[in-house]
C-alpha cells in the first residue's frame, strides 16, 4: 500500500491527482482503489470505517430514484392520517402541518418543516434526476460539478424518514382523543424512505467516474 | 500505513478525488481540477468552529428540556408537557416501546452528542493517543443518529395540524419547540464541521 506506486497520473494546473488512490476521509490512510465483483462495502483497515461502495449501477440508481419520486408524490397528494372523534374527520396532509404550524405564530418551525420535509427532498430528487438521466445516456449532465455539491449539502436536510417515524408517534399519541387511522400519505412517505436509504448504498463516486468518462 | 498528509495528497470534501497538495503541510491549499472547490489537509478551524456550535447547543438544552413542548386542551381538561413528560405519558398510555424511542431521540441522543462531540474536541486538541478507532466509530455513531432527535418537533406540529382543525380538542406547540430544535440544527452543524482525521494526527508537525 504505497503512495508512490505506478498508475494513472494526470496532471492538470498546479496540482497532480492520483486516480488510483483512496484517502479514508476518517483517518486519513492511503489507500489502493481495488474493484470487487459483488457489492460490498470496502473498509478502512485502519480505523473500520467505510471507504467506498463497489456498487455503482447507475441504471439501479435510477430506478431507485424514480421509486422514491412516486413515493414522494403520493406523500404531498393524500392525507397522511385521519382523524374521527364525535362524527368530526379530519384529514392531516403534510401541507396542512405545515400551513398549521404557521398559523400558531411559529414560522420558524414551518420554516424547519418546509425545508426538513419538502425543499429539501424536492430538491434531492430533482437534481439527482438532473445528473442520472443524462449520465445513464452517456451525456455530461449540465452544470455537473455544482449540482453534485449542492447534493452533498442538501442531504443531511432531508429528514423525511424521522417524519415517518413521527407520524406513527402522533397516531398512538392521538389513540386516546380519537380514532386515528394512517393514510396512503403515510404510505408513500415509506416508499421514499426506503428508496433514498436504498440510494445512499451506491457508490456515489460512481457518477463523478462516468462523468469524466462521458467528458473525455 | 502512508497517511495522506505525510506524502502530501489531500481527498476533494466534494467528489473524493486525490489530489497532490505537494510537501508543504497545514497551510496547503488546491483548487480540485475535477469540481474546482477547495481541498485542504483538514477543514479549516475545525475545533474552534465545533467548540463554539458545542456551546450555543448546551445553552439552548436547558429551555429545550424545562420549557412546555406541547400544550393539550380537552375540555374540561388541560395539560402542558415537557418533553419528558410527553414521554412519561405515552408510556402511561400503554406504548412503553414508543416512550423509549421518544425517550432516546429526544433526550438521550442530544445528550449525548453534547458529550461526546465535546470529548472529541478535547482528546483531538490535546492529540491523545486513547484508542483513536473507538474514537473514530463513537463519531460515526453521531453522524448517524444526530437528526432523528427531530422526532418530537414533528410530532407537534402534526399533532397541532390534526387536532386543531376539530372541535373536540386542541394541541398548541409551547415555547420549547424552538430550543429544542435549535439543538439539532446546532449539533448537526458541530458533527459537520468537526475533523475525524485530527483524531490520528500526533502533535504538530
Amino acid at each position: 500500500m504505497s503512495a508512490h506506486g505506478a498508475g494513472a497520473v494526470i496532471a492538470s494546473g498546479p496540482s497532480v491527482v492520483r486516480l488510483e488512490l483512496v484517502l479514508c476521509s476518517y483517518c486519513d490512510t492511503v489507500h489502493r482503489r481495488v474493484d470487487v465483483a459483488s457489492r460490498k462495502t470496502l473498509r478502512c483497515a485502519v480505523c473500520d470505517s467505510p471507504l467506498y461502495r463497489s456498487n455503482g449501477d447507475l441504471g439501479a440508481m435510477l430506478a431507485a430514484t424514480v421509486t422514491a419520486v412516486v413515493g414522494f408524490a403520493i406523500a404531498n397528494a393524500s392525507p397522511l392520517l385521519t382523524l374521527t372523534a364525535q362524527g368530526q374527520q379530519t384529514r392531516a396532509t403534510l401541507w396542512r402541518a405545515i400551513v398549521a404550524s404557521y398559523d400558531t405564530e411559529l414560522p420558524f418551525v414551518s420554516a424547519a418543516l418546509s425545508l426538513t420535509l419538502i425543499i429539501a427532498p424536492a430538491l434531492e430528487l430533482g437534481l439527482l434526476l438532473w445528473v442520472l438521466v443524462p449520465l445513464c445516456l452517456r451525456a455530461r449532465p449540465i452544470a455537473f460539478a455544482s449540482t453534485m455539491r449542492m447534493l452533498r449539502a442538501l442531504r443531511p436536510w432531508r429528514m423525511i424518514e424521522v417524519f415517518l417515524l413521527g407520524v406513527v408517534v402522533a397516531v398512538v399519541k392521538l389513540s386516546g382523543l380519537a380514532t386515528a387511522l394512517p393514510g396512503w400519505g403515510l404510505f408513500g412517505i415509506a416508499v421514499m424512505s426506503f428508496a433514498l436509504a436504498a440510494l445512499a448504498s451506491f457508490d456515489q463516486g460512481a457518477l463523478w467516474r462516468r462523468a469524466d468518462e462521458v467528458a473525455r | 500505513m502512508i497517511r495522506g498528509v505525510d506524502v502530501g495528497l489531500a481527498a476533494c470534501h466534494t467528489c473524493e478525488l486525490v489530489v497532490n497538495l505537494g510537501g508543504s503541510r497545514d497551510g496547503a491549499e488546491a483548487t480540485c481540477p475535477r469540481c474546482h472547490a477547495r481541498v485542504r489537509f483538514r477543514k479549516a478551524r475545525a475545533g474552534t468552529h465545533v467548540t463554539a456550535l458545542l456551546i450555543a447547543a448546551v445553552a439552548l438544552y436547558l429551555p429545550a428540556n424545562a420549557l412546555t413542548m406541547m400544550y393539550t386542551e380537552e375540555f374540561p381538561m388541560r395539560r402542558a408537557d415537557t418533553i419528558l413528560s410527553g414521554v412519561k405519558f405515552l408510556w402511561q398510555q400503554g406504548s412503553p416501546g414508543l416512550a423509549v424511542i421518544v425517550f432516546a431521540a429526544s433526550i438521550l441522543v442530544p445528550l449525548l452528542k453534547l458529550a461526546a462531540l465535546g470529548f472529541l474536541v478535547v482528546t483531538a486538541k490535546r492529540h491523545s493517543g486513547w484508542r483513536p478507532r473507538t474514537r473514530t466509530k463513537l463519531y460515526r455513531v453521531l453522524e448517524v443518529i444526530g437528526y432523528w432527535s427531530m422526532l418530537d418537533v414533528f410530532v407537534v406540529s402534526l399533532l397541532t395540524a390534526v387536532v386543531q382543525l376539530g372541535r373536540f380538542a386542541h394541541i398548541a406547540p409551547g415555547p420549547a419547540v424552538l430550543p429544542f430544535a435549535g439543538v439539532v440544527v446546532l449539533t448537526m452543524l458541530a458533527s459537520a464541521s468537526f475533523d475525524a482525521r485530527t483524531l490520528w494526527d500526533r502533535g504538530s508537525a
